[in-house]
C-alpha cells in the first residue's frame, strides 16, 4: 500500500485529500499543518509520497520541499497549488517536486498522479 | 470542367475518409474499454483501412495510402492468426496515430499544404515494428502468413536489426503532448516535462517557446498540444513508456523523424517547417468536426420517408381545410390561418424536395471517358463540351438518366461524328464536338445531347424502318419528327455493321424507355450534314406532381396536369364516327381520336353518352388525344407512390404509373400520360 503524508495548513484540505486517498486505497500515515511539522513527520514516517500545499504560513511549501529533499534526495513530493501560482510551481519543480496538482482538482487527478509517481522508481 | 469534377471527387474522398476515421475512432475506443479486439472489430478496422488505402491510392495520396496499407497488414495478421498475443493498448495507440496522421494529412490537402512524408514513414516503421513484435515470437504463425504479410514481417525483421545497430546512435523525434483536460497550468507542466527530458535527450526545442514567461501559452497547448523536437539515444518504445508514466499526460503523438546524424546538416531549417506543418492532432480533429458538420450523409431511405411524410401532411392539410363539416360556414379566421398553414407546408415541401436534388456533374463527367475510349478505337476525333453541369435533379432521376445519356453519347460518336477526312471534305473542323447541356425550365430539366456530325439521314431511316416493318402509316404522310422518332423503336438500328459500342439494336429504345420511366419525354432535332440533337425533358422530381382528379364509374384516377391541354363538354355535332367505328371529335379545325376510359378498362358506369361526361385533351410527345371520363374532381398535388408489386403483376392492368392518396383518404390511380396517347383504342 502506498503511504502518503499530507501537508496543508487548512484542516479542510487535509481532510479532503485524506478522504480521497483512503477511499482509493492509499494509506495516509500522517498529516501536518505547516512546513516544519511536515519535515518532522517525514523523518518520522518515511512515506512514499508527500502532498505539499505550496502556500503555507511560516514556512512555505517550497522551503519544506527543499528541506525534505536535503534529508532524502529521493523523496517524492507532489505540490498542491492554486491557479495563478505558476511562478512558485516552477520554482518547486526546479527544486525537485515530482509533479503538481492544481486546485480545484478532480479526485482522479490526485489518485492518478500519485499512482504514477509511486510507480516511478 | 475537369477541375470541377476533380474537386467534387476530392470532396467526396475527404468527406468519406473523415467519416471512416471517425468510425474507426469509435470502434477503437470501444475496444480499448473491452481490452481486446473482437473479431468483428478487427474485420471492421481491416475494412476501413482497406477502404482508405484504396481511395487514397486513387487520389494519388500515396503517403496516406501506404500508412493505411501498413495498418491493414497489421490487422490482416491479427485476423489470420486469432491466437496471437498482442498488447491491445499498444496497437490501439498505433492505430490512433495512423488515424491522426491521416486526419492531419487530409487537413493539409484541404489547405493545399505539403504532405508530411517523413511522418508517414516513421509511422510505417512503427507499424512494421509492432507487426514484427507480435509475429516475431511465434514461428508457427508467421509460417501461416501469405504474400504481403511475410514480406512486411521480413522488412520488420530488417528494421529490428537496424535498430539494434543503432542502439548507440541517436534518433530524432518529434513529440506532441496533450495534457489531460482540466489539469491546469499546462505551461508549467510542459516546463516540467522539458526539465525531466534533459536526463535522456538533447537538442531539445519546443513550441510554444515562452511557456514559463507567458501563462497564456496554456491555451495554445490545450488546443494544439505541446510540441517538442529532440534527439535521444532512447528507443521509440522507451520514450512512449516514459510519457505513459508522466502524470497528467493525456495523449502523445511521437514521430521518429530521422537518425540524428542525417538530420544534423539540415537542422537549422527543419524545426520551423515542421512547426508550421504538423498541427496538434486533437485540435485538427476538432477543427475537422466543425467543418464536416456542415455536411452529413443521410440515408436516402430516410429522405424518401421524409418525403412520404410531407406528402401525408399535404393530404392531411387538405383533409382538414376541405372538411365537409366546414362547408357552408363563414370562417374568415380559420381561412386566414389555413392559408398560413398552406404556405408553410408548401415551403416545407420545396425544402424536402431540394434535399434530394443532386447536381448532374458526376453523371455528365462519366461521358469524358467514353468519348476518350471510343474516339481512340474508332479513329475519330471528338471533344465533349459540358454546359450547366451544376443543374440539379432528384436523386432517383439521376440514376435513370445515366444510362440514356451515355448511350446517346456513344451513338453520337458512332453514328453522328464523321471521320476526320469526311469532316474536312465537308468543310467542318476536323475535330467533332459533342455538347451536353442541362438547364432548368419550370418544373422540368432539359438535358440536350447535340453533335455536329452528319445528322439523321431520313431516307436511310425510312428504308430501314420499312424493311423492319416498323412503319404504321404511309411514308409520304410522315413528318420529319415522326421519322426521327423511328430510331427509338425497339429493334431499329441504322448501322449496317454492329460495332462494339452501339448499334447492337438495343439501345435507343432503351433510352426512350428509361426517360419515359421517369415521366420524361424526348424529342429529336436534326439537320442533314449539320448534326443532330436529342432533347430530353425530365421532371425535376417524380415524387410529387400536379394532378387532375377524374372519375370513371366509381373509380378515381389522376392525370398529370403537365399532360393536360384542356377539358370541355363536347358538342354532339362535333363528334363523328369513321368507317371503322372509331369516335373522333373536331376541335377548332383539328380532329382528335376519342378514348373512352370506361371502355378501355372495362369499368361500369352510367355515363356513356359523350355529352354527359367530359372530354380531356391530353398531349404527350407531340401526340394528342381526347380522353373521355365521367367528370373532373379537381386539381391537387399528389404524392406519387409506386404501385404495390401485387397489382403490378396483374398484366391486364395497364396505363398506370403509380397511385396516390387523396384528401378524403381515398386512393387514386395515376394514369401514365405516355400510355394515354400511345395505346390502341378499344
Amino acid at each position: 500500500m502506498i503511504t502518503v503524508l499530507v501537508v496543508d495548513d487548512a484542516a479542510f484540505m487535509r481532510l479532503a485529500i485524506k478522504n480521497v486517498l483512503e477511499k482509493n486505497g492509499f494509506k495516509v500515515v500522517a498529516d501536518a499543518k505547516n512546513g516544519q511539522e511536515g519535515i518532522e513527520k517525514y523523518i518520522e514516517y518515511h512515506p512514499d509520497i508527500v502532498t505539499m500545499d505550496i502556500t503555507m504560513p511560516d514556512m512555505t511549501g517550497i522551503e519544506a520541499l527543499k528541506k525534505i529533499r536535503e534529508y532524502d534526495k529521493n523523496a517524492k513530493v507532489v505540490m498542491i497549488s492554486a491557479m495563478g501560482q505558476e511562478r512558485m510551481v516552477k520554482e518547486a519543480i526546479l527544486n525537485g517536486a515530482k509533479s503538481f496538482i492544481v486546485k480545484p482538482y478532480k479526485e482522479e487527478h490526485i489518485t492518478q498522479t500519485l499512482l504514477k509517481i509511486a510507480a516511478d522508481k | 470542367m475537369a477541375e470541377h469534377y476533380g474537386d467534387s471527387l476530392l470532396e467526396m474522398f475527404l468527406f468519406e475518409t473523415s467519416q471512416n476515421t471517425e468510425q474507426l475512432e469509435r470502434i477503437i475506443l470501444d475496444t480499448e474499454k473491452a481490452g481486446k479486439f473482437s473479431e468483428e472489430a478487427i474485420n471492421e478496422i481491416f475494412r476501413i483501412m482497406h477502404t482508405i488505402k484504396g481511395s487514397a491510392a486513387m487520389m494519388s495520396f500515396s503517403n496516406i495510402s501506404t500508412v493505411a496499407h501498413k495498418a491493414e497488414d497489421l490487422f490482416y495478421f491479427i485476423r489470420e492468426n486469432p491466437s496471437v498475443e498482442y498488447d491491445c493498448s499498444n496497437i490501439t495507440d498505433i492505430i490512433l496515430s495512423c488515424m491522426d496522421y491521416i486526419n492531419s494529412e487530409m487537413e493539409k490537402i484541404k489547405n493545399n499544404e505539403e504532405a508530411d512524408i517523413e511522418g508517414g514513414e516513421a509511422l510505417i516503421q512503427r507499424v512494421e515494428r509492432c507487426l514484427h513484435e507480435i509475429s516475431g515470437g511465434k514461428g508457427v504463425s508467421r509460417n501461416k502468413n501469405t504474400g504481403t504479410e511475410s514480406k512486411s514481417a521480413e522488412k520488420a525483421a530488417d528494421g529490428e536489426k537496424v535498430s539494434k545497430d543503432e542502439k548507440s546512435e541517436k534518433h530524432s523525434y518529434q513529440l506532441t503532448v496533450f495534457f489531460e483536460e482540466g489539469c491546469g497550468m499546462e505551461n508549467i507542466r510542459a516546463f516540467s516535462i522539458v526539465r525531466d527530458m534533459e536526463d535522456f535527450a538533447d537538442h531539445i526545442r519546443f513550441q510554444p517557446e515562452d511557456i514559463v514567461e507567458n501563462n497564456d501559452t496554456v491555451f495554445e497547448i490545450r488546443k494544439n498540444g505541446f510540441k517538442i523536437f529532440f534527439d535521444s539515444a532512447k528507443t521509440y518504445q522507451d520514450i512512449i513508456e516514459i510519457f505513459e508514466k508522466t502524470p497528467f499526460v493525456g495523449s502523445i503523438n511521437l514521430i521518429e523523424t530521422a537518425k540524428a546524424e542525417r538530420n544534423q546538416t539540415q537542422k537549422g531549417a527543419k524545426p520551423e517547417v515542421k512547426n508550421g506543418q504538423k498541427n496538434g492532432n486533437k485540435a485538427d480533429k476538432n477543427d475537422e468536426h466543425q467543418s464536416v458538420q456542415s455536411l452529413i450523409s443521410v440515408n436516402v431511405s430516410k429522405l424518401d420517408k421524409l418525403m412520404d411524410m410531407v406528402g401525408e401532411l399535404v393530404i392531411a392539410e387538405s383533409m382538414v381545410v376541405e372538411n365537409p363539416d366546414l362547408s357552408g360556414l363563414e370562417l374568415p379566421n380559420f381561412q386566414r390561418e389555413a392559408q398560413q398553414l398552406h404556405k408553410i407546408i408548401n415551403e416545407m415541401q420545396d425544402l424536402v424536395m431540394s434535399l434530394r436534388l443532386v447536381p448532374l456533374a458526376s453523371t455528365f463527367q462519366k461521358t469524358h471517358r467514353i468519348v476518350r475510349d471510343m474516339t481512340k478505337k474508332l479513329g475519330k476525333e471528338a471533344e465533349i463540351r459540358i454546359i450547366g453541369e451544376e443543374t440539379e435533379v432528384d436523386k432517383n432521376i439521376i440514376e435513370h438518366l445515366s444510362d440514356p445519356l451515355l448511350h446517346l453519347v456513344r451513338n453520337c460518336i458512332d453514328h453522328g461524328i464523321e471521320s476526320e477526312e469526311e469532316r474536312i471534305a465537308a468543310g467542318k473542323p476536323p475535330v467533332g464536338t459533342i455538347t451536353i447541356e442541362a438547364y432548368n425550365a419550370g418544373s422540368n430539366v432539359y438535358v440536350v445531347v447535340r453533335d455536329d456530325g452528319r445528322g439523321i439521314d431520313k431516307n436511310k431511316v425510312l428504308e430501314k424502318a420499312k424493311r423492319q416493318n416498323l412503319l404504321k402509316k404511309p411514308e409520304s404522310e410522315m413528318t420529319d419528327k415522326e421519322i426521327y422518332n423511328l430510331i427509338f423503336l425497339p429493334g431499329f438500328s441504322t448501322n449496317e455493321t454492329v460495332s462494339e459500342y452501339s448499334g447492337r439494336g438495343v439501345g435507343m429504345d432503351v433510352v426512350l424507355k428509361n426517360i419515359l420511366a421517369i415521366g420524361g419525354s424526348l424529342t429529336v432535332e436534326s439537320e442533314e450534314g449539320k448534326g443532330m440533337a436529342v432533347i430530353m425533358k425530365i421532371p425535376l422530381t417524380v415524387a410529387i406532381i400536379e394532378g387532375m382528379g377524374i372519375l370513371v364509374g366509381n373509380r378515381r384516377f389522376t392525370i398529370p396536369i403537365s399532360a393536360m391541354k384542356e377539358s370541355f363538354k363536347p358538342d354532339p355535332k362535333d363528334i363523328f364516327t369513321d368507317i371503322y367505328g372509331n369516335e373522333m371529335i373536331m376541335l377548332r379545325g383539328e380532329c382528335y381520336a376519342i378514348m373512352r376510359l370506361h371502355k378501355q378498362w372495362g369499368i361500369e358506369t352510367e355515363v356513356t353518352n359523350l355529352s354527359d361526361g367530359i372530354l380531356i385533351l391530353v398531349e404527350q410527345d407531340d401526340k394528342r388525344r381526347c380522353i373521355f371520363a365521367d367528370k373532373l374532381i379537381g386539381e391537387h398535388q399528389v404524392v406519387v407512390k409506386t404501385l404495390p408489386e401485387l397489382i403490378k403483376r396483374i398484366k391486364t392492368v395497364e396505363g398506370l404509373s403509380g397511385c396516390t392518396l387523396l384528401g378524403d383518404g381515398s386512393i387514386s390511380l395515376i394514369i401514365d400520360a405516355g400510355w394515354l396517347v400511345n395505346t390502341d383504342i378499344k
